[in-house]
C-alpha cells in the first residue's frame, strides 16, 4: 500500500476535486486503494453475440482512508462495477487494479471485505459457524478466530441468536451477518453493495454509523447505492453512473453545494423578528424564497420515537394535531430534503 | 470366479507391463494426461481467443498456467481446504443425506424376506447383495451430492463470499471433493457394519440334535443332523478324535460336532460359511489327447467369450493389439492322454504344515448322457517337475459351481509302476505303508510341484482354468475381505465424486449429474465398444456401428448379413459409424474401469481374499483419476466468470 502514491497522478479529465478526499484521518498517505483504466464490461450470450454494454469505459481512483459511493439507478453498472472490481466478473476491455494488484489476484482478498446485495451465506449454519467458516478462510488460528467471531457478534449485536441457523433470521439479522463476514479479516478495503437494503431506520442509521467509524479508523470504503439519502450522509466522493457511463464526479460536498442560495438556521426568534431579517435580506438586495420552520426528516422523528420509546416504555402520548415530540432532534438535518435536485 | 490375465499381475506388472510397455498402465495415464493437458490448453486458448484476441488469449491462458505453479498450487492452504471440505460436508449432512443409510437398512431388512436361505450358496447370495446395494446407492448418491453442490453454491450466489476470499480455485475443488468423501466415508461405515451384521446373522443357524446315530464295527460313529433351514448334515466322528467329528459341506458350510462323556452330542455352529481364500495359483499347460502340449484345452463351444480387450490398454486403442482376450474354461478329453498340468510355487512344509489344501473349480462337458447321477470323475496326480516321479492317482467327482476342497496329506502313495522311478524313490519310501512325503519327493529345490488334472471318463470332458485350480495358501478373516469390498465401493465413490465437481464447474447440475452419469455407463460397456470397434476393424460383420445397426433393425436384418443398402449410401454410413465407433472408443479407453472396480465384490462374494495388488491397481486408478480431475475442475473454475 506504501507504494500506491505515484499512481494517483494518472487521473482523468474529469472534472475531479484535486484536495486529498481525507483531511482529516489518516492524509500521510492517501494512496490509489483501486483504480479502474477505461473499464468496460460487455455482456455476451452463448454464441458470443453482444447482449448488453454494462459498462463503458469506465475511470475512477478510489482513494485510501474515504468512503466512495456509486451511484444510479438500477441497471447502471454500480454491481457490475463492484463485480469486476472483486474479480467476480473478467473486464471485456481496460483493467482494474486493486491495491496494484489486478483484481483476477487471489491474493488481494485478504485486505478486502466484501458484503454482496443480498447476504449470499448458508442458511444451515448458524452465525457463530458461518463467521467462524469465513474465518479459516483467511487461515486465521482457531483462537484469533475465536476472539474475531466474538467481537464481531458483539458488533453487530447477535448475541442472542449466535447458534441460530441463519433459515430462521430476519432479513435484517442475515444481513448484519453479512457484515459481520465482511468485517471478519479486518480489511482495509470495504465493499458493501447495497448495505442499507433491507435494513429499519435503526438499522440503517447502525449501518452508517458504522461506516463512518471504519473510515475514522483509517479503511477505504467503496459503496453502491440507490438510496441517495445513504450516499448523502456518509460518502465523501461519489460517482453517478448511468447507463453504464459515468455521469458526474466529485466530492459530495462540493457537489450538492447550491452555490447562490444561503441557509440561516436559528433558535427562538419571533414573528417580528423574522419579518425584520426578511427585510434586512431585500434591503441588501437578496430575494426571500423562504422563511419557515423547518421540517424533520421522517427517519429523524423515527428514531426520535425509538429512542424514547427505549428510554419510556409504555404508551406513547400523541398529541391532537399529530406533532409529537419529534422536533428538535430533526432541526440539525433539516436543509437536507432540498438535497436531491441541488445535485443534479 | 473366472480370473483373467491381468488378474493375476502384480501391482508392478500392472503398472509397467514389463515386455509390453505399451500396455502399461502407466502409459495409459501418461497419455490421458499429456492429451487432457493438451486438449485443455487448446480450447482454453481458442475460448480465450474469441474473446479477447489472439495475443491476449494467449497471455490469458498463460497467466492460467503460470497461476496454478506459482500461487495457487503453493498457496494452497490445508486449513482452507478443511474449512471448504467441513462446509461441504455440514450441507450434505444437514440436508440429511445420511437418510440413505436408513433406507439401506430398511432394504436389508426387506431383503431379508426375498433372499432366499435355502439357496445353494446363502453365503454368496447374501454377500454380493449388500455389496450390490451399497454399491449402486453409493455411487447414485455421489452422483448427486457431488455434481449439485457447486452449481447451486453458483446459483445462489453464495459463492461470491467464498471467492471474495483469498480462497484459491485449487481449494474449493479440494475442498468439496474432500468433503463428500468424508460424507460417503460417513456412509459407507455404518452400511458396512449393517452389511456384515446381514451376512452373518442371515447365514446362522444351529442344528439342535442329532439322528440315526450308527457305531460302525471301527469304532467310528456316523449320523445326522436334524433338518433345519432347510438343509440337514451328515457327519461322522472318528474313535480317536476325542468324540470332536465335522459335518459334510451343505449350502457352503459345516458344522462342529462334539460327543462329551455321557454320550450327549453336541452340534457347534456355523463353521466354514464366510471365507477369504488366499490362493497360491500355478502356470497352466495343457495336453492334447496325444500328449502333446498345447497353449489352450479343447474349446466346447460358447468358451471364448468377445470380452477382455481393456486389459490391452493403449496399445489397443492404437491397434497394436487386436482381438479378445478373455480367457474360459479349457477342456481335456476323458480317457485320452490329455490333462492340464499346473505347475505351483513355494509349495514348502512351513506353508502346509499339516496337509495341502487343493481347491478347484472345475466344469464338465458331457458328449453323452452317461451316468447321470454320479458326475464325471477325474484324478489329480502329483509329479517331480523334473524328474519322472508321480504320485498314485487320486479320484474325485467333479462338483461343479462350487469351490471342491481337496486335501492332499503329507505322506501319499508313489506311482512305482517303472523302474526309472523307483530308482528315484529310492530310501524315500517308507517300509510299512509304502508312501513317501509330498515335498521330498515331488517338490524340486525351486520349491515347485506339478498337479496333473485328468479326465477319467472317456468322451466326456473337464473344464479348467488358471484360477480354477490353486493351493489354498491360507485363508484371511471375512471382517477384512469385506472391508477390502468396501474400500473398493470406497474408491469407486471418490472417482465418481471428483469427475461429479469436474462437471460441476463448469456445468449445471443436473446436467453434471448427466455428465457423470453418462461417464460412468460409457465406463461400464466400454467393453461393449470395444468390441464393436474390433469388428469393424477386422471386417466382421457384426451389426456395424450405431447408424447401420438402426438400419439393420428398421429393414429387421439380422447382424451377421451383408448390410443391404446402396453401395455408396452402405460406405458413407461405414465411414460414419467407423468415425463415432473410434471417438467413443476412445473416450471408453480415457475412462476409469469401473466395472473391473466393481468386480472386487465377486471375490468377497465366491469367498476369495481381494488380492492386494488388486486394491493397490484401483487406488492407484483412483488417484491418478483424482489428479486429473481436479487439474481439469481447477482450470475450469478459474477461468469461469462466477458471477456471469
Amino acid at each position: 500500500m506504501d507504494t500506491d502514491a505515484p499512481v494517483a497522478a494518472s487521473t482523468e479529465g474529469k472534472n475531479l476535486d484535486p484536495v486529498p478526499a481525507t483531511e482529516s484521518g489518516s492524509t500521510t498517505d492517501s494512496g490509489v486503494v483501486i483504480e479502474t483504466r477505461n473499464l468496460s464490461k460487455i455482456f455476451r450470450d452463448f454464441w458470443g453475440r453482444k447482449k448488453v454494454s454494462a459498462l463503458k469505459s469506465l475511470d475512477i481512483e478510489v482513494r485510501q482512508g474515504e468512503i466512495f459511493g456509486l451511484l444510479g439507478p438500477n441497471g447502471s453498472g454500480k454491481s457490475t462495477t463492484i463485480k469486476l472490481i472483486l474479480g467476480l466478473l473478467f473486464p471485456s476491455s481496460g483493467r482494474v487494479l486493486v491495491f496494484d494488484k489486478d483484481a483476477s489476484e487471489t491474493s488481494k482478498n485478504e485486505r478486502i471485505g466484501y458484503l454482496p446485495e443480498e447476504s449470499y451465506l448458508y442458511k444451515f449454519l448458524t452465525a457463530e459457524e458461518t463467521l467462524d467458516f469465513y474465518g479459516r478462510l483467511f487461515n486465521m488460528s482457531g483462537k484469533d478466530r475465536k476472539r474475531r467471531v466474538d467481537e464481531l457478534i458483539k458488533l453487530v449485536g447477535l448475541q442472542g441468536a449466535k447458534h441460530r441457523q441463519l433459515r430462521e433470521y430476519s432479513k435484517g439479522m442475515t444481513r448484519r451477518v453479512g457484515l459481520a463476514q465482511a468485517l471478519i479479516n479486518d480489511p482495509d478495503l470495504i465493499l458493501l453493495d447495497e448495505p442499507t437494503t433491507g435494513l429499519d431506520p435503526i438499522g440503517t442509521r447502525e449501518m452508517k454509523d458504522l461506516i463512518l467509524a471504519l473510515r475514522d479508523q483509517g479503511k477505504t470504503v467503496l459503496l453502491c447505492s440507490h438510496q441517495l439519502a445513504d450516499v448523502q450522509d456518509v460518502c465523501d466522493r461519489v460517482a453517478i453512473l448511468y447507463q453504464g457511463e459515468l455521469k458526474e464526479l466529485g466530492r459530495v460536498s462540493d457537489l450538492l453545494k447550491v452555490q447562490d442560495v444561503t441557509e440561516v438556521h436559528a433558535r427562538g426568534l419571533s414573528d417580528a423578528a423574522k419579518s425584520e431579517i426578511a427585510d434586512l435580506i431585500r434591503q441588501h438586495g437578496g430575494t426571500v424564497e423562504s422563511i419557515d420552520n423547518p421540517t424533520a426528516t421522517m427517519e429523524d422523528l423515527f428514531l426520535n420515537i425509538v429512542r424514547e420509546s427505549e428510554a419510556r416504555p409504555g404508551a406513547r402520548r400523541v398529541s391532537a394535531d399529530g406533532a409529537a415530540s419529534a422536533g428538535q432532534a430533526g432541526s440539525g438535518q433539516a436543509g437536507s430534503d432540498s438535497s436531491e435536485d441541488a445535485g443534479s | 470366479m473366472t480370473l483373467q490375465p491381468e488378474d493375476f499381475w502384480s501391482f508392478y506388472e500392472w503398472l509397467f507391463r514389463p515386455n509390453a510397455f505399451l500396455e502399461s498402465a502407466l502409459l495409459q495415464g501418461i497419455v490421458l494426461f499429456v492429451l487432457a493437458i493438451l486438449l485443455g490448453l487448446m480450447v482454453g486458448y481458442v475460448i480465450s481467443a474469441a474473446r479477447y484476441g489472439p495475443s491476449e488469449g494467449f497471455y490469458a491462458v498463460a497467466r492460467v498456467v503460470r497461476d496454478l505453479v506459482r500461487f495457487d498450487l503453493p498457496g494452497t492452504s490445508p486449513r482452507r481446504i478443511v474449512a471448504l471440505a467441513r462446509l461441504a460436508f455440514k450441507e450434505a449432512i444437514r440436508r440429511k443425506v445420511l437418510f440413505v443409510v436408513g433406507l439401506f437398512v430398511v432394504g436389508l431388512l426387506l431383503a431379508g424376506w426375498y433372499l432366499n436361505p435355502e439357496s445353494d450358496d446363502p453365503a454368496r447370495l447374501y454377500i454380493s447383495f449388500v455389496l450390490t446395494a451399497t454399491n449402486y446407492l453409493i455411487l447414485a448418491l455421489a452422483l448427486f451430492i457431488s455434481a449439485f453442490s457447486l452449481p447451486a453454491d453458483i446459483k445462489s450466489k453464495t459463492i461470491y463470499t467464498i471467492v471474495t476470499k483469498p480462497v484459491r480455485a485449487t481449494e474449493i475443488v479440494l475442498g468439496r471433493m474432500l468433503g463428500f468423501v468424508a460424507v460417503g466415508t460417513m456412509m459407507l461405515i455404518p452400511m458396512g457394519f449393517a452389511s456384515y451384521l446381514f451376512v452373518t446373522r442371515g447365514i446362522r443357524h444351529t442344528h439342535l440334535e442329532v439322528t440315526e446315530v450308527q457305531e460302525l464295527s471301527s469304532g467310528r460313529l456316523e449320523g445326522e443332523t436334524d433338518y433345519i433351514a432347510g438343509h440337514r448334515h451328515t457327519f461322522s466322528i472318528d474313535p480317536d478324535s476325542g468324540g470332536r467329528g465335522l459335518t459334510d459341506m451343505v449350502r457352503g458350510h459345516r458344522h462342529y460336532v462334539i460327543r462329551d462323556e455321557e454320550g450327549n452330542f453336541e452340534i457347534g455352529p456355523v463353521a466354514d460359511a464366510l471365507k477369504a481364500r488366499i490362493p497360491s495359483y500355478g502356470d497352466i499347460q495343457f495336453y492334447d489327447r496325444q500328449g502333446n502340449p498345447q497353449d489352450a484345452g479343447i474349446d466346447v463351444g460358447n468358451e471364448k467369450i468377445a470380452e477382455g480387450y481393456g486389459n490391452a490398454g493403449i496399445s489397443r486403442l492404437v491397434g497394436v493389439a487386436k482381438g479378445p482376450r478373455r480367457i474360459e474354461h479349457g477342456y481335456v478329453e476323458g480317457g485320452t492322454l490329455g490333462m492340464a498340468e499346473f505347475t505351483f510355487h513355494n509349495v514348502d512344509a512351513n506353508q502346509y504344515p499339516i496337509r495341502i489344501p487343493l481347491d478347484m473349480s472345475i466344469r464338465a462337458y458331457r458328449s453323452y448322457k452317461g451316468d447321470i447321477e454320479t458326475g464325471i470323475r477325474g484324478s489329480i496326480t502329483l509329479k517331480h517337475p523334473t524328474k519322472p516321479i508321480r504320485s498314485v492317482p487320486i479320484t474325485f467327482y467333479v462338483d461343479e459351481y462350487t469351490v471342491d476342497e481337496q486335501t492332499i496329506p503329507l505322506r501319499i502313495e508313489p506311482d512305482v509302476s517303472d523302474a526309472a522311478s523307483e530308482e528315484m524313490l529310492a530310501g524315500l519310501v517308507d517300509e510299512k505303508d509304502g508312501t513317501v512325503d509330498v515335498f521330498d519327493a515331488f517338490v524340486d529345490e525351486q520349491g515347485d510341484m506339478i498337479v496333473q488334472i485328468r479326465c477319467l471318463d472317456s468322451s466326456q470332458y473337464l473344464g479348467v482354468t488358471k484360477s480354477g485350480v490353486y493351493l489354498r495358501a491360507g485363508e484371511n478373516s471375512f471382517a477384512w475381505n469385506l472391508t477390502k469390498a468396501y474400500i473398493s465401493i470406497w474408491l469407486q465413490m471418490t472417482m465418481v465424486i471428483a469427475f461429479g465437481v469436474m462437471f460441476s464447474t463448469f456445468l449445471s447440475g443436473p446436467v453434471a449429474m448427466v455428465a457423470t452419469f453418462v461417464c460412468v455407463l460409457l465406463g461400464f460397456s466400454a467393453e461393449q465398444v470395444y468390441d464393436t470397434r474390433y469388428y469393424i476393424d477386422a471386417g466382421i460383420e457384426r451389426g456395424g456401428g450405431p447408424i447401420e445397426s438402426m438400419i439393420r433393425i428398421l429393414k429387421q436384418d439380422a447382424m451377421t448379413t451383408q448390410f443391404d443398402v446402396d453401395e455408396v449410401a452402405g460406405k458413407v454410413i461405414k465411414t460414419v459409424d467407423a468415425g463415432i465407433v473410434y471417438s467413443l472408443d476412445a473416450i471408453a479407453t480415457a475412462l476409469p474401469n469401473l466395472p473391473k472396480m466393481v468386480g472386487t465384490a465377486e471375490y468377497a462374494a465366491s469367498g476369495f481374499d481381494i488380492f492386494g495388488a488388486l486394491l493397490g491397481r484401483h487406488a492407484a486408478a483412483t488417484l491418478g483419476y483424482c489428479i486429473l480431475a481436479f487439474l481439469v475442475s481447477y482450470f475450469f473454475l478459474k477461468s469461469r466468470e462466477i458471477a456471469a
